[in-house]
């Protein structure tokens, strides 16, 4: 069974986030507003933070992209009652709008604040994808629904791109890989099977030091970033 | 109870990606399809080859069309200049052209009253209506043998369009062609013709280059083409043996400086000076490329004699405010890490003293030898299209040819410069040298962009007929007489290629992705129907190169591939690049690489000047000519351009606007950005409001505390404080260039950024 | 000893004016509640800086009162305490009460409240990992039991009701220890990360359940101008000063863990930070200080109206207890990597409050208040004082 993770080099990346925009175009991610901004109730599947040390002139500001970390103990995981987030077999956390009812127990849980809550029934756009369904009477996983108001969304790794790549017989990893990881134009990021000795994704780990954020909490995340 | 249906797939082949199918139940051509659907819905999906046009770059992208909508843009990856990759703003292109606040119909102003919050009480009208009413203004001018008195402005637009503006305005007679390069790089572009005889840009070969040195060049942010910068910036990291190493020297702590090895603050509008003393570190420690310096350039001696004699570091360390171990070091690396490019932004040279600076920061790379090699400076070739046929020549057209220009290029005001294009408001408002009858505004936005801005609206308001073409009422719409409403670069026909650039040639198509919103037009068509309503020289210098927009791409291309090949690929390319062509690409009189402008001095001789001095004709550093004094003002503007600052003029896209500021995790705003203990001495608050005024005007915004500026400098985003249109754009942020004087590098016309004094204080 | 319960007669107009502000203020909150329904929370004051707002930190707090109301039946249930019965079979249906009103808490916090039935699939389609499903188990339990020991409470089985006692009592412990393990296992949160949480809990509960409890008997009582005896409640003050005083220092020892690193800065921040003047002084002094000082003093702990006095301010305290567990805990900004985090991510969570959600609060402290008073009114609750049967040494016996 793969085990899917994400490879950011933060030496390649070059802080431009085309990886956020590319996300919230693939999977129909609504945009916020400045008064949505200043109540931090904008959705983002997935962020560029800014984070800063020092005082001019050794100033050092490191650009750190941030999906979902697809942790392998994930706190979300663990405390989602309605068992709507939980850890497929390939290591993808799956976030079920169907089930979700909305508790925000996951939000608080989660230390990479990857979840967002869906507070009101956002606008359709011309742009969004048509090729999901959203009739929300459909049964089972969704690839890439709008989500009604009232649940927790979050950044998928696109499973559905992945599922589909696999019954395709396509190389994920090097044919398929997430909207963020295809559209980075510094080519800084990787995904692919962790297990898998042959994949991008384990040569990068095993020839570059890399860091996974809050290795305090133990959460065996599965997005690791490289240093400079 | 419907389960998944997978769906049939075609199979795929790599190249052939730009091929319209439609199919049944519904499939799909890349690895982004759906997984379920209902059975009984037709869905066509087809990918689109075009390219972009949110900024200058004019990246080759593809499209995904579902049943008529545009739902992803990404990058076509046959497109070599950036490895078939493309920055966020081509994925905004989406809401570029969902604005739902676009004009769909031609709109004529009612109210003749004109200024900002005046309503224009805008009345739609047919385009027959609008264009004969335009034909007619443009008629009675040619038939008053005032042609001349016609401007044309354009903005960013497609180089088909531009193609078709500018044959417009020969055919029509008038020589007032004002593009918005004046407000770019034209100063890069001088430095450049001085050493080696190229008006141009330059373009890198960023494959192989070991060392970037960066003046004041926001790469990741402003850089053109971005697209290819982001690409280059990743393989040079972590693609190669060996990591190339990047050097930022800047007085401001941007995105591209942060993401390279070293940030060196340097005190604004001086890196003329520290470009000599590394010429000086590299000449005294004799570490020059003696080869290519002794073969292939001229003025070395002179040259030497000027860095070495006035050049120390220790001197410049004073300028500049960098430690001459410092100075000392970097130039020690960038003459020994090979290959090594010296690379220009707009922070460095869009001054009063550009040009030169601009010379002073290019020999550096002649000095390390990395001219037209790989590795380092390349000469971009462009696209060879078809010729376009000889326009029709007459006695009005020949009359215009000779009228003086209305942005005095070309004159003693400005004797090396293409286009001036911030001196037109001053020479509209002063009639000088002649009054202008009458303006078209193609994707222009120079109330925002230019200096001075409120110039802008002035000369606008004088203009007696003013036609503004751009599909959204921008602020420079608002003092159009008559808008018509333009497709978007999705919408439209159109070939396109980039600036310099990759150095090999590479055309892209534009073809249409959806039906146009409303009744828009591309500006190629308006102005086809405009020369047939015109009748005479000007229809018939519109002839036989194609009817109409899509005709006219591909008469022009014609030369290139095959029409339905270039549709299906979407780009053309010469990939063959040939290096170090010393013998025939310097256009100077020496034809060789000139640290002693021989192009210059053959410039001014023939204009009747001739200054005695030789430093004239040499790289050097003239201290800066700061508009507003230091007592009064003491901190100098710096208004920089983030990457999600759309270059056509609006900014109304809440996915650029939310993620606007990334080095302060903030959108939706702009900053006044302070060093943080110059900020602490004016006993500022982080976050509380402030005024921001120069000699020329203030705003008010929000003060940031920053570890990342120069103590004396101010830096602001540009893009915001937008006030004509916009859900998503109004009322937020401030206007950086409402704050900055007009100044000019008087050799390029180049309009001058970042030297505005300013005072801050609170509200 | 002959305790008879009848229900109080409530005629006078103060009853009927009550009724009305309390129906009135409980159709408000259900109103807000369908708009909040319908709009998305977008109407409240939370965000996904703080995802928990009003909602949860009233439902765990009436989780407390329930708990330690319960809890404290057992005194003369369990324990066969004569002197509080006067109090039992008020706190068991007040018990009741309080946990109707937390569950309509949690549905109003809740995104889709119309799916809150997938709270109770036990095993099946429920994480039992998560301290949520455990609690769906435990409070639905404890409801059941609730309702059952009142029951048999009523039909005057004291045998049974002696089991169902012990029972009822264990179960309330290990709901409100359920409610505080939901915060206390979740290492995102520096303030909420703490074994002590579960026994920090219910210790408040006990604090909190037993001043209310005091408060309403009280109240009842002279509402309802029936006579009663001083010296249970001066005892029960006696109780509370002890329950204080050990959530006090449960809250002490819990607070003091969290200066020592790692991850002080949280805690450090809601000790000193915009948040510290409700910590310090809604919650330490007006929970723990005060009363404890009131209750220990030689004068006012031996009058009713010191012991009110006190109460209240344990009730209102420990309400702001459950706040500056639960608003800031979120409010501060994670430390995603280190260094100064810039802009949005970085930036303190601010809650706002909107109308929607204070009303919406009101109206379920209303609908608890209403079914309350509607129990007194029809229910026998209150004891009265058989005024007949004077015996010497029965002025302590007759309650």
């Amino acid at each position: 069974m793969p085990r899917w993770g994400m490879v950011i080099d933060l030496d390649k990346c070059t802080g431009c986030q085309a990886c956020t925009v590319a996300c919230k175009e693939e999977n129909n991610v609504p945009h916020g507003s400045p008064e949505e901004q200043k109540r931090a109730r904008e959705i983002y599947w997935h962020k560029v933070i800014a984070v800063t040390q020092g005082k001019y002139p050794r100033v050092h500001t490191e650009l750190i992209p941030m999906p979902c970390m697809h942790c392998d103990q994930a706190p979300c995981v663990t405390v989602c009652p309605a068992k709507a987030t939980y850890r497929r077999e390939d290591g993808i956390i799956v976030q079920d709008f169907r089930r979700c009812i909305g508790c925000k127990y996951c939000m608080v849980a989660c230390p990479y604040g990857a979840r967002s809550f869906n507070n009101k029934e956002q606008e359709k756009k011309a742009y969004h994808r048509q090729d999901s369904p959203p009739d929300r009477s459909v049964w089972g996983q969704w690839p890439f629904p709008t989500r009604t108001h009232g649940v927790v969304e979050k950044c998928t790794f696109c499973f559905h791109r992945i599922d589909q790549g696999l019954k395709e017989g396509k190389k994920i990893g090097k044919e398929v890989v997430p909207a963020c990881v295809e559209d980075c134009p510094a080519m800084a990021r990787s995904f692919g099977d962790l297990d898998d000795a042959s994949s991008e994704v384990s040569r990068l780990l095993s020839s570059r030091s890399w860091i996974r954020l809050r290795e305090d909490l133990d959460t065996k995340c599965k997005v690791y970033y490289l240093l400079k | 109870m419907d389960r998944r249906t997978f769906l049939k797939l075609s199979a795929l082949t790599g190249a052939a990606l730009g091929l319209n199918r439609v199919v049944s139940p519904s499939s799909a051509m890349s690895s982004s399809a759906p997984l379920q659907i209902k059975p009984q819905k037709m869905t066509e999906v087809k990918w689109i080859n075009t390219s972009c046009l949110n900024c200058s770059a004019r990246c080759a992208i593809r499209v995904r069309v579902i049943n008529g909508q545009a739902v992803k843009i990404t990058g076509n990856p046959l497109s070599l200049t950036s490895e078939g990759k493309v920055c966020p703003r081509a994925h905004i292109g989406l809401q570029v052209l969902y604005d739902s606040e676009r004009i769909g119909f031609p709109l004529k102003r009612r109210n003749r009253e004109k200024g900002k919050g005046i309503d224009p009480e805008w009345v739609p009208i047919s385009w027959d209506q609008a264009l004969t009413e335009m034909a007619n203004r443009l008629k009675s001018l040619r038939e008053a043998a005032q042609a001349h008195k016609l401007l044309l402005l354009y903005g960013l637009n497609t180089r088909s369009a531009e193609d078709i503006i500018s044959r417009f305005a020969e055919a029509f007679g008038t020589p007032n062609l004002i593009s918005g390069n004046g407000l770019d790089e034209e100063s890069e572009k001088s430095g450049n013709w001085m050493a080696d005889g190229h008006y141009e840009s330059c373009a890198y070969d960023l494959d192989r280059t070991q060392y970037l040195l960066l003046f004041g060049a926001d790469l990741l942010e402003s850089g053109k083409p971005l697209s290819r910068f982001l690409r280059k910036w990743g393989k040079l990291r972590r693609e190669k043996p060996n990591r190339a190493k990047m050097i930022m020297i800047h007085p401001r702590y941007s995105v591209t400086a942060a993401k390279s090895d070293e940030w060196i603050p340097i005190h604004p509008g001086t890196d003329a000076a520290l470009a000599m003393a590394i010429a000086n570190v590299i000449i005294a420690e004799d570490l020059y490329d003696k080869n290519f310096v002794h073969h292939w350039t001229a003025g070395f001696d002179l040259y030497k004699k000027l860095v070495l004699g006035h050049y120390s570091p220790r001197a410049v360390s004073e300028i500049t405010g960098i430690p001459y171990e410092t100075i000392h070091r970097i130039a020690m690396e960038f003459a020994q890490v090979k290959p090594a490019i010296a690379l220009r932004g707009r922070g460095a040279i869009n001054w009063p003293e550009g040009s030169y600076t601009s010379y002073a920061i290019f020999c550096l790379n002649a000095l390390v030898g990395s001219i037209d090699l790989p590795g380092g400076i390349i000469y971009q070739e462009n696209p060879r299209y078809k010729n376009l046929p000889p326009f029709a020549e007459d006695p009005i057209v020949r009359k215009g040819k000779v009228q003086p220009f209305l942005d005095f290029r070309g004159t003693e005001k400005f004797f090396n410069a293409k286009v001036v294009t911030n001196q037109v408001p001053e020479s509209i408002s002063k009639n000088i040298p002649y009054p202008i009858e009458m303006a078209m505004g193609f994707h222009c936005n120079f109330n925002m962009s230019a200096p001075g801005a409120g110039r802008w609206d002035e000369a606008l308001k004088k203009i007696p007929y003013y036609v503004h073409i751009s599909p959204f009422v921008s602020e420079m719409a608002l003092y159009a007489d008559l808008i018509l409403p333009s497709t978007t670069y999705l919408e439209e026909w159109g070939y396109d290629h980039s600036p310099p650039g990759s150095g090999f040639a590479e055309a892209r198509i534009k073809q249409p992705v959806v039906k146009p919103y409303g009744e828009a037009k591309s500006s190629i068509d308006i102005l086809f129907s405009l020369a047939k309503r015109m009748g005479g020289g000007v229809e018939r210098s519109f002839g036989h190169m194609g009817e109409d927009s899509e005709g006219f791409v591909k008469h022009r291309t014609s030369t290139l591939m095959p029409w339905k090949e270039f549709l299906a690929k979407g780009v053309w390319i010469d990939p063959k690049y040939n290096y170090k062509k010393y013998d025939r690409i310097f256009n100077t009189p020496s034809k060789k690489f000139e640290f002693f402008s021989g192009n210059l001095r053959s410039l001014l001789i023939k204009m009747g000047r001739r200054p005695k001095e030789d430093l004239h004709y040499l790289p050097h550093y003239e201290e800066a000519n700061f508009l507003g004094e230091k007592e009064r003002y003491p901190f100098i503007l710096h208004p920089y351009q983030p990457l999600m600052t759309l270059e056509n003029g609006s900014q109304n896209y809440p996915w650029a606007q939310e993620i606007f500021l990334p080095m302060h995790g903030i959108g939706w705003a702009n900053l006044v950005e302070i060093n943080s203990e110059t900020a602490r001495r004016l006993k500022l608050k982080d976050g509380e409001e402030v005024w921001v005024e120069s000699p020329f005007g203030k705003i008010k915004a929000r003060v940031k505390f920053s570890e990342g500026l120069h103590p004396q400098v101010v830096a602001i985003a540009c893009g915001q404080g937008h006030y004509s249109y916009g859900r998503w754009q109004r009322e937020i942020g401030v206007n950086p260039n409402g704050l900055i004087g007009v100044d000019f590098d008087r050799i390029s016309g180049q309009a001058a950024f970042f030297n505005t004094r300013v005072k801050i204080y609170k509200t | 000893m002959r305790l008879s319960y009848t229900p109080i007669e409530f005629r006078s107009q103060d009853f009927y004016i009550l009724s009305a502000i309390l129906i009135a203020l409980t159709i408000t909150g259900f109103s807000c509640f369908v708009i909040s329904y319908l709009h998305g929370h977008q109407v409240l004051g939370t965000s996904n800086a703080i995802p928990w707002g009003m909602a949860i930190i009233i439902t765990i707090y009436l989780i407390g009162l329930s708990a330690g109301s319960l809890i404290l039946s057992s005194l003369t249930y369990v324990f066969g305490r004569e002197e509080y019965r006067l109090i039992s079979r008020i706190s068991v249906f007040l018990a009741v009460v309080l946990i109707f009103g937390a569950m309509v808490g949690i549905s109003l916090d809740l995104g889709r409240p119309e799916k809150i039935w997938r709270l109770f699939i036990f095993f099946v389609l429920n994480n039992m990992r998560s301290m949520f499903a455990v609690n769906g188990i435990l409070y639905g339990g404890y409801f059941a039991i609730c309702l059952i020991y009142l029951g048999v409470i009523f039909a005057e089985k004291p045998e049974l009701t002696k089991k169902i006692g012990i029972l009822a009592m264990i179960w309330a412990a290990l709901v409100h220890m359920g409610t505080g393990a939901i915060f206390g296992f979740i290492a995102a949160r520096p303030i909420f990360y703490s074994s002590i949480k579960p026994f920090e809990f219910v210790a408040a509960a006990m604090a909190s359940g037993l001043a209310l409890l005091i408060i309403v008997v009280v109240f009842a009582f002279k509402f309802a101008k029936r006579k009663f005896r001083k010296e249970p409640f001066f005892s029960l003050g006696k109780l509370l000063l002890a329950f204080i005083i050990i959530l006090a220092v449960l809250v002490f020892i819990d607070k003091l863990t969290h200066l020592y690193s790692p991850h002080r800065e949280p805690t450090v921040w809601l000790l000193t930070g915009p948040f510290s003047s409700i910590f310090w002084g809604l919650q330490v002094g007006c929970a723990y200080i005060i009363p404890i000082l009131l209750l220990s003093h030689p004068r006012f702990k031996k009058t009713i109206g010191g012991l009110m006095v006190a109460s209240f301010l344990v009730v209102i305290g420990i309400f702001f207890e459950r706040f500056t567990l639960v608003i800031p805990a979120t409010a501060h900004p994670m430390p995603f990597y280190p260094g100064k985090i810039e802009g949005i991510w970085g930036e303190v969570g601010h809650f706002p409050l909107t109308a929607i959600e204070s009303l919406t609060s009101l109206g379920i402290f209303a609908i608890t208040g209403l079914l309350f008073i509607l129990g007194l009114k029809h229910l026998e609750l209150l004891p009265i004082i058989e005024r007949k049967e004077p015996t010497p040494a029965s002025g302590e016996k007759n309650g």
